[in-house]
């Protein structure tokens, strides 16, 4: 999959408007904000079972997930620092 | 922030909440202690997750830190199974969606019990317009819902209506501080005209519009409460086998909280008081170097 950034935006008093009218400190196209323009990939698909994985948690101590008879939401997020 | 505002209901649906960023152990443990999250965050420094769900951000150049490593944000939300049901990835990697929409992925039943919305109690098919969830937030993608209850017998034009007909359809009033998606409308129906024999899509019963909305961050200057005037339109048109009713239009007008972003404290101007209450900017330093190194 060939994939687009999207880099439509402009310069206002306030920050950068995106393609969407959304305002922002960062420009499109760039670092945080190197946003995919079209199709681009999502990952496991609806119908399949979420993929176990490792990682640690906060007190970086390791933590495996699998499945554990809940209903899961398993949210990817950019970061909490910035 | 948004998500733990919900907490309370997951919780009592017995719903596993997990997030997991590219951020270290102790900077994700700042950010728990100073927003109070109870649910559970996962660290994946090495962005090694990520990759392995095929949504690491790959358009960032590998050298380009400390942006390289993030995903492409998203959500899935699985069954008790672990299959998943639902999966919610935006373009614009600002907005997310609200916790109100992965309630109702999760039990759409439960929803007006956890959230307090009003459920239409309209009998004469008369819309009813209101804001899923209690306040907008900054990038939050929460939906301004119409609904209306369609008498035994008749029908709404779905989208596109015949000719001379017009479909239900929610417009809201052109607003700067408001980020406006696409209208969701149901699945419609098709339907046979006794008289005539022609095909038409229709909807029955109750019928929800969605549009899905998020406060712009020009929003956000001010550390004081903010409402938001939101205003708009409804038209429709009911019919039965024989007659339709003249087309309606309904304003409506009503207004919302609205919550300002807290930002980064190094990608906003000095003085601004909506800052992250954690200690960002020595994360971000952190982060920085032990990327380039």
């Amino acid at each position: 999959m060939t994939i687009e950034i999207e880099t439509r935006g402009e310069k206002t008093a306030h920050g950068w408007r995106d393609v969407d009218g959304f305002i922002g400190p960062m420009q499109p196209g760039f670092g945080p904000r190197t946003d995919p323009k079209g199709a681009f990939p999502t990952g496991p698909d609806v119908g399949e079972q979420l993929p176990a994985f490792s990682c640690l948690d906060v007190l970086g101590n390791p933590f495996d997930y699998a499945h554990d008879a809940k209903p899961t939401i398993m949210l990817f997020f950019r970061s909490a620092v910035w | 922030m948004q998500l733990q505002e919900k907490m309370s209901a997951f919780d009592a649906l017995g719903i596993s909440v997990l997030a997991i960023s590219y951020d270290e152990p102790d900077a994700l443990k700042d950010f728990q202690d100073a927003y109070g999250i109870t649910y559970t965050l996962l660290s994946d420094p090495d962005s090694k997750v990520i990759r392995d769900y095929g949504i690491l951000n790959t358009l960032i150049a590998e050298d380009d830190h400390p942006w390289f490593g993030i995903p492409f944000p998203g959500t899935y939300v699985t069954d008790s199974q672990g299959t998943i049901t639902h999966k919610f990835f935006e373009n614009n990697l600002v907005l997310r969606v609200g916790p109100e929409e992965l309630l109702r992925a999760v039990d759409g039943d439960a929803l007006s019990e956890y959230i307090g919305n009003p459920v239409s109690d309209t009998a004469d098919a008369e819309p009813k317009v209101f804001l899923e969830g209690e306040h907008l937030a900054v990038g939050v993608l929460q939906h301004l819902v119409c609904q209306i209850n369609v008498p035994q017998g008749r029908h709404l034009y779905a989208d596109p209506a015949p000719q001379g007909m017009i479909p239900f359809t929610l417009t809201l009033d052109a607003q700067s501080k408001l980020v406006i998606r696409e209208l969701i409308r149901p699945a419609s129906e098709a339907h046979t005209m006794a008289g005539t024999g022609e095909v038409i899509q229709v909807n029955h019963g109750r019928v929800e519009l969605r549009l899905p909305i998020t406060a712009n961050a020009a929003i956000t200057s001010t550390t004081e409460p903010t409402m938001l005037d939101l205003s708009g339109e409804v038209s429709w048109q009911t019919c039965d086998e024989d007659v339709c009713d003249v087309p309606r239009r309904s304003r409506f007008a009503f207004n919302v909280p609205i919550e300002g972003a807290v930002v980064p404290e190094f990608m906003t101007k000095p003085g601004n008081p909506k800052v992250r209450a954690m200690d960002g900017m020595n994360h971000f330093k952190k982060m920085s170097s032990r990327r380039q190194s």
